[in-house]
């Protein structure tokens, strides 16, 4: 299952304590396989496109922290 | 016979310690106080180890290798480390662990029908190191770590967690020296979605039916709740209740006096803390 990679991606992230906008580097996207539809939420920091397409919530949460209101 | 002479619920959430300025300042203060009522108690119950029952927020765990059940061996705990210190606001510190009481707690359950996990290293984030912060800010007793997959679907049952806690209760009164005293801590909820595209929705109407039924000392119908129902009524951090379950299955029947409920909207949690009449 391709979420399998996305949640890998955000979970080293978490790891590092990384809070971001966006995960637009390619450079922070080729160790993982994703599909273009995950490349392009974590590249314009669509979280509610991440939960759709199976990021853990959490990990959105902890990663994505600034695009949330409250 | 060993016993349970404390037995506590508490929600918790990084903003509770990160964030304290963000929420309503009448809000916050009844429900630190709590907190503090809760310290108090806990000290005069003179425990000589607490058995926490929380959950990973994927910072230990992944999807390679999830374990449902997992207890820490660890002799000490990083709760918070470094880096979860600098996001909670909580000085970085080690609490104490018994690696000793807690193999024999793994062996014991092993015999019983549980097969847990077990860890030797686990990092606490807010879900242990920020009741831990307000209830034993001087880490005086030594914590054993009872962690359930709360956060990465799919989950065990809830039912599961209520049968966990009447383990945890026979190992101690039958398996424990006769003078020993444990105190449990259940961690997590009420209702909150987190991550997802409901973040900082509470649903409140659920969280007083919780509340409701530990007063009346109820967990099994806490227990009889389902996923689903979880997920709908109280949002995807509702399903940490499972860390209250596993408690309220250790002293069945036992009502609990609520000490706070604050639905406290900037730190997108139902905010409870409850001591249990054991």
């Amino acid at each position: 299952m391709s979420d399998y990679q996305l949640n890998k991606l955000l979970f080293a992230m978490a790891g590092e304590h990384k809070m971001v906008e966006s995960v637009s580097e390619e450079s922070d996207l080729a160790s993982y396989e994703l599909s273009q539809a995950e490349k392009d939420a974590l590249k314009t920091g669509d979280i509610a496109r991440l939960y759709e397409l199976g990021a853990n919530p959490y990990l959105i949460r902890r990663v994505f922290r600034p695009r949330f209101k409250v | 016979m060993a016993r349970i002479v404390a037995a506590l619920l508490t929600s918790h959430a990084p903003n509770i310690t990160a964030k304290p300025e963000v929420s309503d300042p009448a809000q916050r203060a009844r429900f630190l106080s709590s907190f503090e009522l809760l310290r108090q108690r806990l000290e005069r119950a003179r425990p000589d180890r607490l058995v926490i029952f929380a959950n990973d927020h994927l910072q230990n765990f992944f999807y390679d290798n999830m374990p449902a059940y997992c207890i820490g061996l660890a002799d000490s705990y990083e709760a918070p480390s470094s880096g979860s210190s600098a996001f909670l606001k909580i000085p970085e510190r080690r609490v104490p662990g018994d690696g000793v009481w807690a193999r024999r707690l793994l062996k014991a359950g092993w015999d019983a029908g549980f097969d847990f996990a077990f860890s030797q290293e686990l990092e606490f984030w807010d879900d242990a190191s920020v009741p831990l912060h307000f209830l034993l800010p001087e880490a005086t007793v030594p914590i054993v770590p009872v962690m359930t997959n709360c956060a990465a679907p799919p989950l065990p049952p809830p039912k599961r967690s209520y049968q966990l806690g009447a383990f945890v209760r026979e190992f101690i009164e039958k398996e424990c020296p006769r003078d020993e005293r444990v105190a449990l801590l259940g961690s997590g909820g009420i209702s909150h979605w987190v991550g997802t595209p409901e973040t900082g929705k509470i649903n409140e109407d659920f969280d007083q039916q919780v509340l409701d039924w530990v007063r009346q000392g109820r967990g099994e119908a806490l227990a009889g709740l389902s996923y689903e129902e979880i997920e709908t009524g109280g949002g995807n951090g509702g399903q940490e209740l499972r860390n209250w379950i596993a408690v309220l299955g250790a002293v069945p029947g036992c009502k609990g006096e609520v000490l706070s409920y604050e639905p406290v909207r900037d730190w997108i949690t139902g905010a409870a803390t409850v001591w249990l009449l054991v």
